[in-house]
């Protein structure tokens, strides 16, 4: 793996100058001083630089929704028939954390198979994603992607990796996409020779620094072999039903397909759902197979540590902690995985 | 096509949530909350999360449209507009101004409220100008304004982080005001706030309460003065506080001295050995909050209810600190700022009197006007009588939906379609819509600048996200526009903030508002100057009416009581999942289909008599009309009641409710009324 | 943006009604014909399509025709929700919109030589009925053949017509039966699973094959079971709500499985797999 140096007074430049070719998301402080992964505006660039943020703020979204928006038409309907509508502008995803990679790399895999989903393929099928490692945890007590073995730092899948090194990053390539960006803004790029040690120090000890805070694998293994009825039930008697825990979640790709028309003519959109909501397996009898708190409940845990990695090989939980810091109940993954490797009671 | 984030305001509660609006050109694609706003602090309730989607309906309004026969023919602004100011001041002139009436929206924002009392008073000389507050808090601003001197959530919502103990009354709060239900969940489970809950239904916050009971429908001035006695009675009252703040307590001692535990079991329900623990609770706690909502205020004695309430919080001392305090929650997200903007019969904005011959002259006098009318205008639910009585001629309403929202809606449809000029401007085509002569296309809060100002008095900016969809307009122009063509001058505005200049300059506590100030989480009123920071608690050294005055009130029955041949007690209310009627979240495709029909909850006893199976139909009748729905067996009624949720235009409860008002706030009773209920095809 | 076609599976393509027939009071099998032939698809026994009326919705309907006949695709359908009350309004030459096929399919060469127990209730028929047809249009390959169907009422048994003409064929016995009968019925009356005697059901060399209401799959697979059918003898098409048809929307995952791409024919032993928490029956 070739490595190379970029100067942190250059990330501006490069961004700015990336923006010819790719419509450009990254972390950007908001005029409230919220942080949003989202698009920096072509037509105010240089301000949209100015609140670019670097250092490990938490962002309420995953980048997954820009691939997956919450409301997406998939076609229009009228007097001519039906008009698709797909997305597929080039998008460089700058920032990303480790454990929102993991997510990204979850649903390309989900998306992809079997039968391809056009609307996502489309419009994730030319991007370019640069990694920044974390290294403090962006949310504090919720986040754990040390244990769940998703970060702070990537293994794979990135096309670029940013290692902070204090004044500069250490970038490591990871894909010749990667290499060819590299090569495109040369001027932006030294030789990273003679700095990989550091750049692993760094990564060691971000490492130490966030974890592990739950065995996670010991989770994964009792969720197969243990009862969580308990649990499932005080936990679903908690729940208010928002839907927060789907729609920050990184790997959460469940939609309703609907319809809306006024006369004959209209479109049909489909729109972020779940298995929290009660209506989401209610039939047109009226009979609901999943009836209970407790069972939408036990639907939403064990699909992700228990026929996840049954079915797709890994964790559907990447360890962001969103679903905790976005409950207004104070549920969330890490403390449910907490209860299952603990036994302890955490709702 | 790229994506921009907005920052606004929640367009449902009071609770005023800040969150993003996201939009790929002039299509909103998705909403997320905002993680530092005081309110929302990165979560929001199912309806927030899914707050952009019906603004994109094909089914919006997009062209104004004129009244055809039974049906409508599209038709452009000028002749719309000029049809609206023309008939107006026709009938204006031929009836008398008081033969018009305004109905403002608590759904609009704070300058088009304000435009709204200017068009209705300095336009068009009537006070008849109301809006659905009458139907929600006018008992919360008439009641508290007369014993605290300002009729409003004395305290904040970030309060309720470190309240000790909560006193929850007629108040569904995790179902209708999410983000301050949760804050309670939260302080109990994390902090061991202890939690008190009287509600006649068993409430999702039943299961973390401390202490709850399900009292009789309508009986909390009972229960009030029970929980005063008890207190009296043990000597648990803040004597210190009594003597330097309030006035008029040995009247208040004297009237709850008759409300012994034991009668007031009697009248409420609730067990004497519950009601003095419950005293006991609040009076020991260090800060306690007392949370209230529309279980209170719904009632003929509506007031009475509130100041009993003001009653008991001066009576410990829960006034006047951070974490204490009467807190009722507002139910629109501008329902506060509606009625700051004046959008009332008896005041301009600031809750300055129309009878006050300076505050007449002040408006006359910015607003370019000889004089203004003096005489409180008529409430909405009289505006509504004055329609059936032929009294009333016009209405041009914004933003409301009468026909499904209002009590004995089959009295109101037929006053609505006796009316010689109905004009109705909305975002989309609304049962009241139906009975209209001119529609008028609108705007959605997304689609305009502006300011709400939430429960807890905080004055938030609005964002236009997105354009209006075909040819609608934003309400502030369109009301603009009727005032120019009714021959006014005086409403030249380029930008809503102007707006807000001039009403900031005329209501002293909106006087250090002004958007440069509002960039990120706005101000709670009183503001009076530019370097004012805002108030986050009243009454702190002292009540606003100066002492807190002590209203001793004697509990009365409720307009209709149950009887041979309607026996059972119907409440109404709301659903976590739906927005009034339905016209924002019954386009919303998670929110319908989550709760996609109308049902009647009933005990499983009364169930059982009936031989009415879940699912199964009911017919629920009062003595004003009839709906049938699907029967909803559970034990979160009480034997002898039952709840129908109001939401739906059609299995209106409306139609079932009934207009009897409180008489001072004029507030319907749609908390009781009697019914029967039959086996729908028996 | 128009993309191609092709790679979007979501696409609906124009098709238009060309027949309507009445089952009962609220099923009615419909005809459909792709506007363009070239959109037309081959299907197999037990596989589903997605139809759409444009601007109501779209819903997942199993396929009723025999992938052995040719002639129109046919659907049986109840007027249960939105989409399907709307279709109930609409006659030939109305246009819909339709894409699939999707789904497994029931077995077909493995159940060559064996005797055959098809196991229905109420519109349940309708998916069995692209196998018996297909079954019966090679009756030689397959031992006896017995098709047991109920419903709530005798005004309600869908595909009153073609049971005669089923029962009249050798080898082949029909048994019905309904939970309430009603003037002239004079047949029995109770649950399909009432049947079992009466229909001498015998495990040996069979294959059950199940469709119907969660709660009859139920006590049916039960007693199947019970009689002492092996559990991959006993095979069933599971209900479930649905949106996308193609693994991606999950509606209808029930633990590790999608109804809609690994099923919706599964056998017991499969199913007995399933958690039984997420309500399978």
């Amino acid at each position: 793996m070739s490595t190379y140096l970029l100067r942190k007074t250059d990330v501006r430049p490069l961004l700015k100058e990336a923006s010819a070719v790719w419509d450009i998301f990254a972390p950007l402080r908001e005029g409230v001083g919220d942080v949003n992964f989202k698009a920096l505006p072509k037509d105010r660039l240089a301000e949209a630089l100015e609140n670019l943020v670097l250092d490990d703020e938490p962002t309420l979204l995953s980048p997954k929704t820009i691939f997956f928006p919450q409301n997406e038409t998939m076609f229009a309907f009228g007097s001519g028939g039906i008009r698709e509508q797909v997305e597929s502008s080039p998008k460089l995803l700058f920032g990303v954390t480790s454990c929102d990679l993991s997510g990204l790399l979850f649903s390309d895999g989900f998306f992809a198979k079997d039968f391809p989903d056009r609307y996502y393929l489309s419009r994730s099928e030319n991007r370019l994603i640069i990694v920044k490692g974390c290294l403090k945890p962006p949310r504090q007590g919720s986040c754990f992607c040390a244990s769940a073995g998703t970060g702070p730092f990537a293994q794979r899948g990135f096309d670029l990796q940013l290692v902070d090194l204090g004044g500069e990053y250490l970038v490591e390539v990871g894909s010749g996409k990667g290499e060819s960006f590299i090569l495109a803004h040369s001027a932006f790029f030294a030789s990273g020779d003679g700095r990989e040690r550091a750049a692993e120090a760094v990564k060691r000890d971000a490492t130490a620094t966030l974890g592990p805070g739950v065995d996670f694998d010991k989770a994964l293994r009792l969720m197969v072999t243990g009862d969580f009825e308990k649990n499932f039930a005080r936990i679903g008697e908690r729940c208010v039903y928002c839907g927060a825990c789907l729609y920050v979640c990184p790997t959460c790709t469940c939609f309703n397909v609907v319809d809306r028309a006024d006369g004959g003519s209209g479109s049909r959109m489909r729109t972020w759902d779940g298995c929290v909501f009660e209506g989401y397996t209610r039939e047109a009898s009226g009979h609901n197979p999943r009836p209970s708190k407790t069972a939408r409940t036990a639907r939403r845990y064990e699909h992700k540590l228990k026929y996840d990695p049954l079915v797709a090989g890994r964790s559907g939980c990447v360890g962001c902690g969103r679903c905790l810091d976005s409950c207004p109940v104070g549920i969330g993954m890490s403390k449910f995985i907490r209860e299952v490797a603990d036994g302890t009671e955490e709702m | 096509m790229e994506t921009r984030h907005t920052h606004t305001i929640c367009p449902y509660c009071g609770c005023g949530c800040g969150l993003y609006l996201v939009s790929e050109g002039d299509t909103l694609t998705g909403t997320l909350p905002s993680s530092r706003h005081p309110v929302s602090r990165g979560s929001l309730c199912v309806k927030g999360w899914n707050s952009h989607e019906f603004v994109n309906h094909p089914a919006r309004l997009a062209r104004p449209l004129l009244r055809e026969g039974e049906g409508f023919a599209p038709t452009d602004w000028d002749r719309a507009l000029n049809e609206v100011a023309t008939s107006l001041s026709a009938i204006s002139k031929r009836h008398g101004p008081d033969s018009v009436a305004f109905l403002s929206s608590a759904k609009m924002t704070n300058e088009e409220n304000y435009l709204m009392m200017k068009l209705a008073r300095a336009v068009y000389g009537t006070n008849n100008i109301d809006h659905c507050a009458r139907l929600c808090h006018a008992s919360t601003v008439a009641g508290l304004a007369e014993t605290f001197g300002s009729g409003a959530m004395t305290n904040s919502i970030g309060d309720f982080d470190e309240a000790d103990l909560f006193l929850v009354i007629g108040s569904d709060t995790t179902a209708q005001h999410p983000l301050i239900g949760t804050r309670i969940v939260k302080s109990v489970l994390d902090r061991g706030a202890k939690l008190i809950v009287f509600d006649p239904r068993t409430i999702e916050l039943v299961k973390y309460a401390t202490l709850s009971a399900r009292q009789r429908n309508g009986s909390d001035v009972a229960l009030v003065n029970g929980l005063m006695n008890a207190i009296i009675t043990a000597g648990l009252q803040d004597e210190a506080y009594i003597a330097a703040r309030t006035e008029g307590f040995e009247e208040l001692r004297k009237l709850v001295a008759a409300y012994t535990p034991e009668r007031v079991e009697e009248l409420s329900s609730v067990p004497a050995r519950d009601l003095v623990e419950a005293a006991r609770l609040y009076a020991g706690a260090k800060k306690a909050m007392i949370v209230y909502a529309m279980g209170i205020t719904q009632h003929v004695s509506g007031v009475e209810g509130v100041q009993a309430l003001a009653n008991l919080a001066m009576l410990t001392g829960h006034v006047g600190f951070p974490g204490t305090g009467v807190n009722p929650l507002r139910g629109q997200n501008n329902v506060q700022g509606a009625c700051d903007m004046g959008a009332l019969p008896d005041v301009v904005s600031g809750y300055q009197k129309v009878a006050d011959p300076a505050v007449r002259e002040k408006f006359a006098k910015a607003w370019g006007v000889p004089r203004l009318p003096d005489k409180p205008g008529l409430a909405a639910t009289e505006i509504m009588n004055g329609a059936a009585a032929g009294t009333i001629k016009a209405i041009y309403i914004v933003g409301e939906n009468p026909a499904v929202s209002d009590p004995d809606t089959n009295h109101v449809r037929k006053a609505l379609s006796k009316l010689e000029f109905l004009a109705v401007q909305d975002i989309f085509l609304t049962e009241t819509a139906r009975f209209a002569h001119v529609v008028l296309p609108a705007s959605s809060f997304a689609e305009k600048d502006g300011t709400f100002t939430n429960t807890e008095r905080r004055c938030q900016r609005v964002r236009k996200a997105v354009a209006c969809p075909g040819e609608a307009r934003e309400d502030w122009r369109v009301i603009a526009d009727i005032a120019r063509r009714a021959g006014y001058n005086g409403m030249n505005y380029a930008h809503p903030s102007e707006i807000m200049a001039e009403a900031a300059s005329l209501t002293p506590i909106y006087g250090g508002i002004s958007y440069d100030r509002l960039e990120t989480f706005g101000l709670q009123w009183p503001c009076p100057g530019a370097s004012h920071p805002g108030t986050p608690v009243l009454h702190v050294e002292k009540f606003t009416r100066g002492k807190g005055a002590f209203k001793p009130r004697d509990y009365k029955a409720p307009a209709e009581t149950p009887d041979a041949e309607y026996p059972f007690v119907l409440s109404t209310g709301r659903l976590y999942w739906h927005w009034h009627t339905r016209s924002m979240t019954g386009r919303t495709s998670t929110l319908e289909r989550e709760s996609p029909d109308c049902f009647v909850e009933i005990s499983p006893a009364d169930a059982k008599t009936l031989g009415v199976r879940k699912g199964e139909k009911l017919k629920v009748s009062s003595r004003r009309g009839t709906i049938t729905v699907r029967a909803e067996v559970t034990e979160r009624v009480k034997a002898g009641s039952v709840y129908v949720p109001f939401h739906y235009g059609e299995a209106a409860a409306n139609l079932l409710t009934i207009a009897a008002l409180d008489p001072v706030a004029k507030i319907p009773e749609f908390k009781i009324c009697a019914v029967r209920l039959e086996k729908a095809g028996a | 943006m128009t993309g191609d076609r092709n790679n979007n599976e979501y696409l609906p393509r124009p098709a238009r009604i060309t027949a309507v027939r009445r089952e009962t009071f609220d099923v009615k099998t419909f005809s459909l014909e792709f506007v363009d032939r070239a959109d037309a698809f081959s299907y197999k026994q037990g596989q589903f399509a997605e139809i759409s009326v444009l601007g109501q919705g779209e819903v997942p309907i199993s396929i009723t025709s025999s992938p052995s006949r040719k002639g129109p695709m046919e659907f049986t359908i109840r007027a249960a929700g939105r989409v399907t009350s709307a279709m109930h309004d609409l006659g030939p030459g109305d246009a819909l919109y339709l894409r699939g096929p999707y789904g497994n399919a029931f077995p077909f060469e493995t159940l060559k030589g064996r005797n055959l127990y098809f196991v229905a209730g109420g519109i349940g028929l309708a998916p069995l009925r692209s196998l018996i047809n297909m079954v019966l249009d090679s009756i030689e390959d397959f031992g006896d053949v017995k098709i047991l169907y109920g419903a709530k009422n005798p005004e309600e048994l869908c595909f009153r017509g073609e049971l005669e003409e089923w029962k009249a064929i050798p080898g082949v016995e029909v048994y019905l039966t309904v939970d309430r009968a009603s003037p002239g019925w004079t047949g029995p009356v109770g649950l399909v699973t009432a049947l079992w005697d009466a229909a001498a059901l015998s495990p040996e060399n069979a294959v059950a094959i199940l469709c119907g209401p969660p709660i009859m799959i139920k006590f049916a697979a039960a007693g199947l079971s019970g009689r002492g059918f092996g559990d991959e003898a006993i095979v069933m098409t599971l209900e479930r709500y649905m949106k996308c048809g193609v693994g991606k929307c999950g509606h209808c995952n029930i633990g590790g499985s999608f109804v809609c791409t690994d099923g919706p024919v599964f056998d017991y032993a499969q199913v007995k797999r399933m958690p039984e928490k997420e309500g399978v029956f």
